[in-house]
């Protein structure tokens, strides 16, 4: 093999490295939840690591928990609690709200979903 | 060398563009709160700057209107409808103009199954406020109000004052807001420039434009489980509403009690449980999808037509999907539309 | 009609026949993804590069997408596509390799460059033609690792056809 040769070899695994990073690095931490409530900047939460996370509302602090990329209400100061009987969201475009607090939860994923959703 | 190594950067540019990129177009997200739900702001293919300008901008607008239409705040709708029940003539807020009198023509386009005027019935129910009510209220206070039967055509407009014949009827354009202030957002945003927007007022939204290379993908909620049951592509001007009876309810002695009243019964309505229209205006969507859920799985096609509205899809009370053929055309099932897509269980 | 048959016209007759041959070869073999091939007619390509000249491995190369294609009945189909796409790929970034030096690259190094361009093509076209969807540009660091595999292994054996077709 002559350097030019080796050159581009070295080249082409660089390129393929690059790809290999570009493509698939991304996909673990992908699914994201965004968070809405009244009056405060949306907070963008990490589906990869289980946690609970507390948001205040108009009425009072909301429960959210993240298990295995996934994210539910568990606790929430409204008397309906559609909230949490909307259970656990998975996939990009699940939405949950508790209205009456002004909380919001939308899940992510990576721009293969829905723009919006009617309901 | 000099041209050697034009050549030897030529080269990787060739190699570089054999794995040929994606490039992303800027797409900007707001979300607020108003009419009791959530407000989504999409701008595609502008820049950060006009984006911002126009999200305060929809932003206002929305909260504004919140303050004025709604009956249970302080402003424009309460303050007539407490003029209308004295039964004189007054001078109507121009605000209210044009949507009384698309409202009425809705009304009578719709046999009255879209009833603005019931709004003492609605009140009754309690889903106006920010909790939802418990328990059904007393049969006799609903066959009282059903039976003044309140209607559009009890007013008498001749402009500039407004007056009710009827001491029954109150004003409440909940199933008829949200697609008007979807519409008036969007002529706004268009005025501002924006090429690519959609508004989307708690699951009533208008899009237009494209996102970057492809059109907008708008799902549609499944009514009872999470996650989406159909789909649509919207790309020229359109909107799409639903209506639904897993909005607002509550369940009591294990009946589901919901905000879509039946205007004839006092009632929320059985026989169906979502209903989506899609149309250019938001304003007739909105008003058809809540009509189309009272006229239920038998009369749900004549509505439609009547009120001029070619693409919709009522999902009844058994779960079974029916949709018209102009939206046969286009919508994609991510269910089996030949079977029912709810559990019994569900019901 | 007479036609003057040259013998640069002989030369590449018998060497299409020869990557024609490969070719058909090839597709006796099951390929585990769809368009990952071994591309073992472009041996014949780079050995012609190296021996005679772009322009004769140019003739080479586009005579073989065209007669393959014949051959396999494809012709003017979807996979006729992306072969003539790869093929014109390959055939670019050799010409550009070859204008910065003729003497740099060996066979090893075309042979790398022509696969990866090859790969690289027919992707491109089949993201622009038929599949524009982002999710093909997954495939891209796999197809590409691929094609630098079989680029090395190809180049090798273009090293020995070449030893073989200067001694002629």
């Amino acid at each position: 093999m002559t350097t030019a040769d080796k050159t581009v070899l070295i080249l082409a695994l660089a390129l393929i490295a690059a790809l290999y990073a570009h493509s698939w690095a991304p996909a673990p931490a992908a699914e994201s939840a965004r968070v809405s409530s009244a009056g405060k900047p949306d907070l963008w939460l990490a589906l990869g690591a289980d946690r609970e996370v507390v948001i205040e509302g108009v009425l009072g602090p909301t429960d959210l928990e993240i298990r295995d990329g996934r994210i539910r209400f568990r606790r929430a100061p409204c008397l309906g609690k559609h909230c949490i009987h909307s259970g656990w969201l998975a996939s990009d475009g699940d939405f949950a709200a508790c209205l009456p607090n002004a909380v919001a939860v939308q899940v992510v994923g990576k721009g293969t979903g829905f723009d919006a959703i009617t309901f | 060398m000099h041209t050697h190594r034009c050549r030897l950067g030529a080269l990787l540019i060739a190699l570089l563009l054999c794995a040929c990129e994606q490039r992303e177009i800027p797409v900007h997200e707001f979300q607020f709160f108003a009419f009791g739900t959530l407000i989504e702001l999409t701008i595609a293919g502008a820049e950060s700057r006009s984006a911002q300008r126009a999200y305060r901008r929809i932003e206002k607008d929305f909260k504004t209107l919140d303050e004025d239409l709604y009956p249970w705040r302080e402003g424009v709708l309460a303050r007539t409808n407490r003029l209308l029940a004295r039964g004189q003539p007054f001078t109507v807020d121009p605000l209210l103009v044009p949507m009384i009198d698309e409202a009425t023509r809705l009304s009578r386009l719709s046999g009255g199954l879209f009833n603005p005027a019931i709004g003492a019935l609605v009140e009754l129910w309690g889903f106006t406020g920010g909790e939802p009510p418990r328990t059904p209220p007393p049969r006799n206070d609903i066959m009282r109000l059903v039976a003044g039967q309140p209607s559009m055509q009890a007013l008498v407009f001749a402009a500039p004052t407004l007056k009710s014949t009827n001491k029954a009827l109150r004003l409440d354009f909940g199933a008829y807001a949200k697609g008007y202030a979807v519409d008036r957002g969007i002529e706004a945003l268009r005025a501002l420039g924006i090429k690519n927007a959609i508004l989307n007022a708690g699951g009533d939204l208008r899009a237009y434009g494209r996102r970057g290379a492809r059109p907008w993908h708008i799902g549609i909620r499944h009514p009872r489980a999470p996650g989406v049951f159909a789909s649509v592509e919207i790309e020229t001007d359109e909107s799409i509403l639903t209506s639904g009876d897993y909005e607002r309810f509550f369940i009591y002695n294990r009946k589901r009690y919901h905000h879509v009243i039946d205007p004839r019964t006092g009632y929320p309505i059985r026989k169906a449980i979502c209903a989506t229209v899609i149309h250019r205006s938001a304003a007739v969507g909105d008003a058809t999808a809540t009509a189309l859920l009272v006229a239920g799985p038998d009369h749900w096609e004549a509505l439609a037509q009547a009120m001029g509205i070619k693409q919709a899809m009522l999902v009844d009370a058994a779960g079974n999907i029916h949709v018209t053929s102009k939206l046969r055309e286009r919508i994609r099932f991510h269910v089996d539309p030949g079977r029912s897509i709810v559990k019994s269980a569900d019901r | 009609m007479e036609f003057e048959v040259t013998r640069e016209d002989i030369r590449i007759a018998w060497l299409t026949a020869l990557a024609l041959g490969m070719y058909v070869l090839e597709m006796a073999f099951p390929s585990p993804l769809p368009g990952f091939k071994p591309g073992l007619a472009n041996i014949v390509t780079v050995a012609a590069l190296v021996c005679f000249g772009w322009a004769t491995a140019a003739w080479i190369a586009l005579l073989r997408v065209l007669a393959g294609s014949l051959l396999a009945g494809t012709f003017l189909s979807p996979g006729f596509a992306l072969s003539l796409s790869g093929a014109l790929a390959s055939l670019m970034v050799l010409g550009l390799a070859v204008s910065v030096s003729r003497k740099a690259l060996s066979e090893v190094g075309y042979s790398l460059l022509a696969a990866l361009a090859h790969m690289g093509g027919q992707i491109g076209a089949a993201y622009c033609l038929f599949i524009p969807h982002a999710g093909l540009f997954k495939l891209l660091p796999v197809l590409m690792s691929a094609a630098l595999v079989f680029g090395l292994l190809n180049g090798i054996i273009a090293r020995s056809m070449t030893q073989v077709l200067l001694a002629k």
